[in-house]
């Protein structure tokens, strides 16, 4: 009961030690804020697949087998060789499929000749105009304003209010 | 094969387009795919097993299969293979039981985006001519199978992009947007010019901003999928219907209830009220007279109103969710990616720049057949609007014409079909053993990509 009791605290405690300065300079840089908008749009492409809950799985069962005597045994009768983790997560590293990115950067095109047409040639570029409308993160209005904290848009003191206590800060950090 | 006109080889022509959100498949020669499914493989959260999804076409009155929270697998990332294992997994799900073919004794058409690179089309290759051992292979492209079929109709639309015998297609699908020159059925890839946003990024899109402003539901792919096809449509001024979206009640032509499903009584989401959901319908352009009735009318019947809404944001808690401007804003992302933070211009100089990077001569010819394409075509009014957003950007004296396709999903398809159908498809295919002589590398470059 006391253990509970005091390890998340520490726990806790640690964390806001250790996150405090590198909050700090997330602040400081811009570019935390073009990695998080990055990394939002990267979100975009997501499924929300369950592909971590095999990792999980296999993770589970490396820290079982001290004490699940039955799992223990079923894994003797099984195996013959007990496989060392790494050769485990090498294996688990070709299994897992790559990600286009992955694929991408191995095709290595920027190498091709000029004139031949590609992945990367094919993109469309950036718009001719730089304008870029602003739409309220919270109500999707048009945003007049910028949090000051983290970039992201809001349109009036309530969006803001809102902005404030639900996501701020939330990729940056 | 000694008469060029023996039935029964075309039609064991597979044609599959092969697409990220969905597979299109059928034989040769039909109008249209005998199956469509999800390109995926699912978890619903009661099982544990990954399964494949029930084809779009089963009748409705089967067991609807409960998709709330399920979790999805694509073998196609950004509109690539990145997953063989996944991909052979669910084809041969679609050749046996779906489309009962044996790929031994016929041919595939598949589709294959533009620019695949190598190692995926060695992976491609791999799995049709070694583990499903099929006679011979084509692949096409997207844009030239649209083009194809376009040109193959005969009418007010189809008779233009026949007789200049080009056309731009427009291919905005589930992955990706493309706008392609095809001339004579061949797709110039030097032009070709691709935003990174298609109907998959929209739908999360989607999902994040329901997330942040009402129910949670960045696990129900499905359901939102859903909420985009019936809810969302093209504005055609967005400053104008931002405001209107922004007022109560009646005058709000925008506000539109979705019920999500509780698992008890419907499995699935619908929208609450049709009827409301097409008021969209009466703005149309500038300044609209309607509106002003509505105000009228609004002025008597304010009071009750006012009730009425404050009923409906406590039921809004409980299990349905309110979609005002999130309807119109989410495939605004499209004609403008900077919105969203995305360094890439819209969809309409996308169009120009692909019809800049051709010939000048193919210019005028190119404005005047292009071609829409792909799911995401299907939201209302996006002709009209990319229409507008191109003029502008277009010499006067070029006239700008869209053909939208009857039915934009299933036109890459039924243009393969066409192809399949034609009597020198057997001459332009790879054999496998062609393939086992020369190779991937060598046989790809007869498709010209």
């Amino acid at each position: 009961m006391d253990d509970d009791n005091s390890n998340p605290f520490r726990r806790m405690s640690s964390r806001t030690r250790k996150v405090a300065p590198r909050m700090a300079a997330a602040l400081a840089s811009s570019d935390n804020r073009t990695h998080a908008a990055l990394a939002r749009l990267e979100a975009l492409e997501n499924d929300n697949a369950g592909i971590e809950q095999i990792e999980i799985n296999e993770d589970s069962d490396a820290s079982l087998d001290d004490d699940d005597q039955g799992y223990m045994q079923k894994r003797q009768s099984k195996g013959t060789k007990r496989k060392t983790r790494q050769a485990k997560a090498l294996e688990n590293a070709r299994k897992a499929p790559r990600t286009f990115l992955e694929l991408l950067n191995e095709a290595s095109l920027e190498s091709l000749p000029p004139h031949v047409p590609s992945y990367l040639k094919a993109a469309v570029g950036p718009p001719s105009s730089t304008s870029r409308r602003h739409f309220c993160t919270v109500c999707g209005y048009a945003a007049s304003y910028t949090c000051v904290k983290c970039g992201m848009r809001f349109c009036s003191g309530r969006c803001q209010n809102i902005h404030n206590d639900t996501r701020c800060l939330k990729f940056v950090a | 094969m000694s008469s060029s006109f023996s039935y029964p080889d075309f039609s064991n022509v597979v044609v599959l387009d092969n697409g990220g959100g969905l597979i299109k498949a059928g034989l040769g020669g039909e109008r249209n795919p005998s199956t469509v499914l999800p390109n995926c493989l699912l978890r619903p959260i009661s099982s544990k097993k990954w399964i494949t999804p029930p084809p779009a076409t089963t009748n409705p009155n089967s067991d609807p299969l409960d998709l709330t929270s399920a979790a999805v697998r694509r073998p196609l990332d950004r509109g690539y293979l990145i997953n063989p294992d996944l991909q052979r997994d669910i084809w041969a799900h679609l050749f046996t039981t779906l489309l009962r073919v044996t790929p031994s004794h016929s041919s595939l058409l598949l589709t294959e985006p533009l620019f695949t690179l190598p190692s995926i089309q060695r992976a491609t290759d791999e799995i049709v001519f070694e583990d499903f051992n099929f006679k011979s292979l084509y692949v096409a492209d997207s844009p030239s199978l649209a083009h194809l079929y376009e040109a193959s109709r005969s009418g007010p639309t189809g008779r233009l992009v026949s007789k200049a015998q080009c056309s731009l297609v427009v291919d905005c699908g589930f992955s990706f947007t493309h706008a392609a020159p095809v001339f004579q059925n061949f797709t110039l890839n030097y032009a070709v010019k691709r935003i990174d946003l298609g109907g998959k990024a929209l739908t999360n899109y989607l999902k994040e901003l329901v997330s942040y402003r009402a129910v949670n539901v960045m696990d129900e792919t499905f359901l939102i999928d859903d909420v985009k096809e019936n809810l969302c449509f093209v504005s055609l001024d967005v400053p104008r219907d931002l405001h209107i979206a922004r007022k109560t009640g009646r005058d709000n032509l925008y506000r539109c209830t979705y019920v999500l499903p509780d698992g008890v009584t419907h499995t699935k989401g619908f929208v609450k009220d049709p009827e409301q959901a097409k008021r969209y319908l009466s703005v149309t352009h500038g300044d609209t007279p309607q509106l002003e009735a509505n105000k009228k009318e609004m002025d008597q019947i304010e009071v009750t109103e006012r009730s009425e809404n404050r009923k409906r944001e406590v039921d809004f808690s409980k299990n349905e969710f309110d979609l005002t401007n999130e309807r119109f804003l989410v495939p605004e992302m499209l004609f403008r990616p900077a919105d969203l933070g995305m360094n890439q211009a819209g969809l309409a100089e996308c169009i120009v720049r692909a019809i800049n990077a051709c010939h000048p001569h193919l210019h005028p010819v190119l404005y005047e057949s292009i071609i829409l394409t792909g799911g995401c075509t299907l939201f209302p009014r996006f002709a009209e609007r990319l229409e507008r957003e191109l003029r502008p950007l277009v010499a006067d004296d070029y006239q700008v014409n869209i053909t939208t396709q009857e039915d934009p999903i299933l036109g890459v398809w039924r243009g393969g079909s066409l192809l399949a159908s034609s009597p020198d498809f057997e001459a332009m295919c790879v054999t496998k053993a062609e393939y086992e002589e020369l190779g991937s590398a060598r046989c790809r470059r007869r498709f010209f990509h």
